[in-house]
């Protein structure tokens, strides 16, 4: 698909409603943007979407989350996943992703992809999503 | 004489690896009268490479708990042998499976060759014993007990009935409160994590220089959300004329401002959350705990407010010393688990990445 951009101040429905159709089980959402950018927020919104019940918080210290989804025919599982912290590319295998990528229904969110992008680069079905701050809100770009 | 029982603990729930022997003299149980002695606490980042590893250093992502969780257990090993435990305990979860998986396999062989009992504890339990490991706050530990447990990443407010018993009554809905710190100062130009840096150039500071959001303050309920705060700092920084670069050596004045301001929000939307919570609890005590419990600034208003407001509640604030992560927290909160009979089969324990504390 050709890149397209949503413009929107980040609310989450409205975005969501368009990415979700886009989104399949084994699917990296690689979110990109500057700190405060709402990269986060954008997982909330989505995990709520997905009828996820515990609103996933700030994987930056615990680098993976899990969450249990059960609004949605064929993703079974959200596992949201933080790369800020990643100083060494080579540390990633460190959260064992290729392991919960290959289980069923796994839907994968990655923050801060750019800190494992030749990782990112050997994987299949990646959705990018790029947050850019503006005055009057957020532009974001979105690849697959 | 008494007999001392020894607990071996051991984490590696996140970035630490961290081992250590916990001695107690179990009196009255779990009264308030236990002796307890940190006989042993090592923590790998606080240790230098080469006398971890003897000048080798082993090939492994910088990540792997394993060179260190062997490291770690044969220097403690060395002094206080198997045999003089009296269980092995573990931090089962929360935390990364794989980081996890490596203390808990250790725990396991080691359990399963000396036949010791294993104990699998929760890491927030461990963090909310760390204030237990001290005297004054064991001889004035009374329930029901508030935690404020805060740090890079965990902020909630933790409601304690027993012992082992736990209710979570506010969280973060977002970031982390020692996040907070992190990213802002990231946000303006320092290195991260600068949260400790915040703190220090805060002494400096004006609190009322610039005025961020304390969301969620007085909505009623015992939830926070500090991811905002980000964005006001973005904001306010891009609004600055003159945006000086960071100098460790002489900081600006403005980054002593920004730093109190900043400070000064965060730490509000803490105290008044949980003198609230305090209240409507009716606690005995309120624990501080985690690594941000180390900012003088929060341990002192913190203070205040409850000498102020709750002046019969104890203030129960963990040492300095074990604050961040470290294994002496979670012997101890192993023994609190001994003393109910909550021991588990080595051939039976898992780890636990997403596990709650609330029972």
């Amino acid at each position: 698909m050709n890149p397209f951009i949503l413009e929107t101040i980040l609310d989450g429905d409205a975005f969501v409603s368009t990415l979700l159709p886009m989104l399949h089980p084994h699917t990296i959402l690689a979110l990109s943007g500057p700190l405060g950018a709402g990269k986060t927020t954008c997982v909330q919104a989505l995990a709520r979407a997905l009828g996820i019940s515990r609103i996933p918080t700030s994987p930056t210290f615990s680098l993976v989350r899990t969450y249990p989804v059960k609004h949605h025919p064929s993703i079974k599982k959200l596992i949201h996943v933080d790369a800020y912290r990643i100083e060494y590319e080579e540390d990633i295998r460190v959260l064992g992703l290729e392991e919960l990528l290959l289980e069923e229904g796994t839907l994968l969110c990655l923050e801060w992809p750019e800190n494992v992008a030749k990782w990112l680069e050997q994987q299949s079905n990646v959705v990018r999503i790029q947050i850019a701050l503006a005055s009057d809100g957020r532009r974001i770009l979105v690849q697959s | 004489m008494k007999k001392y029982l020894h607990f071996l603990g051991i984490e590696t729930s996140c970035d630490e690896t961290a081992v250590a022997v916990l001695a107690v003299e179990p009196e009255d149980g779990l009264g308030t009268e236990n002796k307890v002695q940190v006989l042993k606490s090592l923590v790998s980042s606080q240790i230098p490479i080469h006398i971890k590893y003897g000048g080798v250093v082993p090939e492994v992502a910088a990540r792997s708990h394993v060179p260190e969780t062997v490291s770690l257990i044969t220097q403690t090993l060395a002094n206080h042998p198997i045999d003089t435990m009296d269980a092995i305990v573990v931090t089962r979860g929360p935390g990364l499976a794989t980081a996890l998986n490596v203390g808990l396999e250790a725990a396991r062989v080691l359990a399963a060759f000396s036949k010791k009992p294993l104990i699998g504890v929760n890491h927030l339990e461990g963090h909310v014993a760390s204030a237990w490991l001290n005297a004054e706050n064991r001889a004035r530990w009374e329930f029901p007990v508030l935690v404020l447990l805060v740090s890079g990443g965990h902020t909630e407010l933790v409601l304690m009935r027993d012992f082992c018993r736990y209710r979570i009554v506010g969280r973060t809905r977002d970031d982390a409160a020692g996040e907070a710190f992190d990213k802002s100062a990231k946000l303006m130009g320092m290195e991260y994590p600068g949260g400790p840096k915040i703190a220090e150039l805060a002494q400096h500071g004006s609190p009322s220089a610039f005025s961020f959001p304390r969301p969620m303050l007085r909505d009623g309920s015992f939830d926070m959300s500090f991811s905002g705060l980000k964005t006001a700092v973005r904001q306010c920084w891009e609004s600055l004329p003159h945006r000086p670069m960071f100098n460790e050596k002489k900081p600006d004045q403005l980054f002593c401002d920004l730093a109190a301001s900043l400070q000064a929000a965060i730490i509000e939307v803490l105290v008044e959350k949980t003198m609230t919570a305090a209240k409507k609890y009716r606690v005995k005590g309120v624990a501080l705990v985690g690594g941000v419990s180390a900012n003088t600034a929060l341990r002192e208003t913190l203070q205040t407010r409850l000498q102020k407001d709750l002046p019969s509640t104890s203030f129960l604030p963990s040492d300095r010393a074990y604050v961040t992560d470290n294994a002496a927290m979670i012997a101890a909160a192993g023994y609190w688990r001994f003393q109910k009979g909550d021991v588990t089969d080595w051939s039976r324990i898992d780890v636990r990445p997403e596990w709650n504390l609330s029972v």
